[in-house]
């Protein structure tokens, strides 16, 4: 009786909010340009750029003037 | 019975249970496989001027089709379906289920597709915006496409987007169900 009672909890489990599973057909919204790390090419330099200077890398990657975080 | 024999039956009895148990529960995640009945649905069109159920099909070999426009697999796969429905005059079907929330994305990508390939969309397109049918089939992918014979039974499940050598496979299929 003990055994049924856990495997019926475990199985009860599977619906609590904390198990929530995204399936394919619910990924309407993750597919957008938006929601991509970097949707924009400027974007993602700039990021870069940012990322360089925090990590107090010498240089900027590909954008000039980097390193002192100034432009 | 002596008592040692009761508690190894009793045992066992609880085990067959549990496995019972444990079946239950699996079959509740479990979606449609082969050799399953169709799912009935009433769904209108794309253009939601016509209304369109399972049985409307009855008697034709269907391949139902879930797509969306923001799903790239999708896209990839439609000019083959338009190619393929194309070949079939009679006793097979292509019905393409969208899933978009707005059914116009579906109609904008349909109508670029028409002006790529030259002829208007050949097969069924229906509007299924609350995922009825993905989730009813349990569809594990997108896109996901079942092939459902005559009698409304699903005979093959394709997960993912067929390439050209898959559609030829499946050709083989549908003159097998024909």
């Amino acid at each position: 009786m003990h055994y049924i009672a856990l495997i019926a909890l475990l199985l009860l489990s599977g619906c609590s909010d904390a198990l929530v599973r995204v399936m394919p057909y619910e990924k309407e919204y993750f597919a957008q340009d938006k929601m991509s790390l970097s949707p924009l090419d400027e974007r993602a330099e700039q990021e870069g750029h940012i990322f360089l200077i925090r990590e107090a890398s010498a240089g900027g990657d590909s954008s000039f003037q980097g390193g002192c975080g100034c432009r | 019975m002596p008592i040692l024999t009761q508690i190894h039956a009793n045992k066992e009895n609880t085990m067959k249970k549990i496995l019972l148990l444990i079946a239950l529960g699996l079959s509740l995640y479990a979606g449609i496989s082969k050799g399953d009945k169709a799912v009935d649905f009433d769904l209108k069109s794309l253009d939601q001027s016509k209304s369109f159920k399972q049985t409307d099909f009855k008697g034709e070999v269907v391949l139902l089709n879930l797509w969306a426009s923001w799903c790239s697999g999708c896209k990839e796969e439609m000019p083959e379906f338009f190619k393929l429905q194309k070949e079939y005059k009679s006793g097979f079907k292509i019905v393409a289920v969208s899933i978009d929330k707005n059914a116009d994305d579906s109609q904008k990508f349909l109508k670029s597709l028409e002006d790529e390939m030259g002829y208007e969309t050949p097969f069924v397109t229906i509007h299924d915006g609350k995922k009825m049918l993905p989730k009813a089939y349990g569809a594990v992918a997108m896109p996901s496409s079942y092939l459902i014979d005559k009698n409304g039974v699903v005979r093959l499940v394709i997960v993912g987007s067929l390439s050209n050598k898959d559609i030829q496979e499946l050709k083989q299929e549908i003159d097998k169900l024909k």
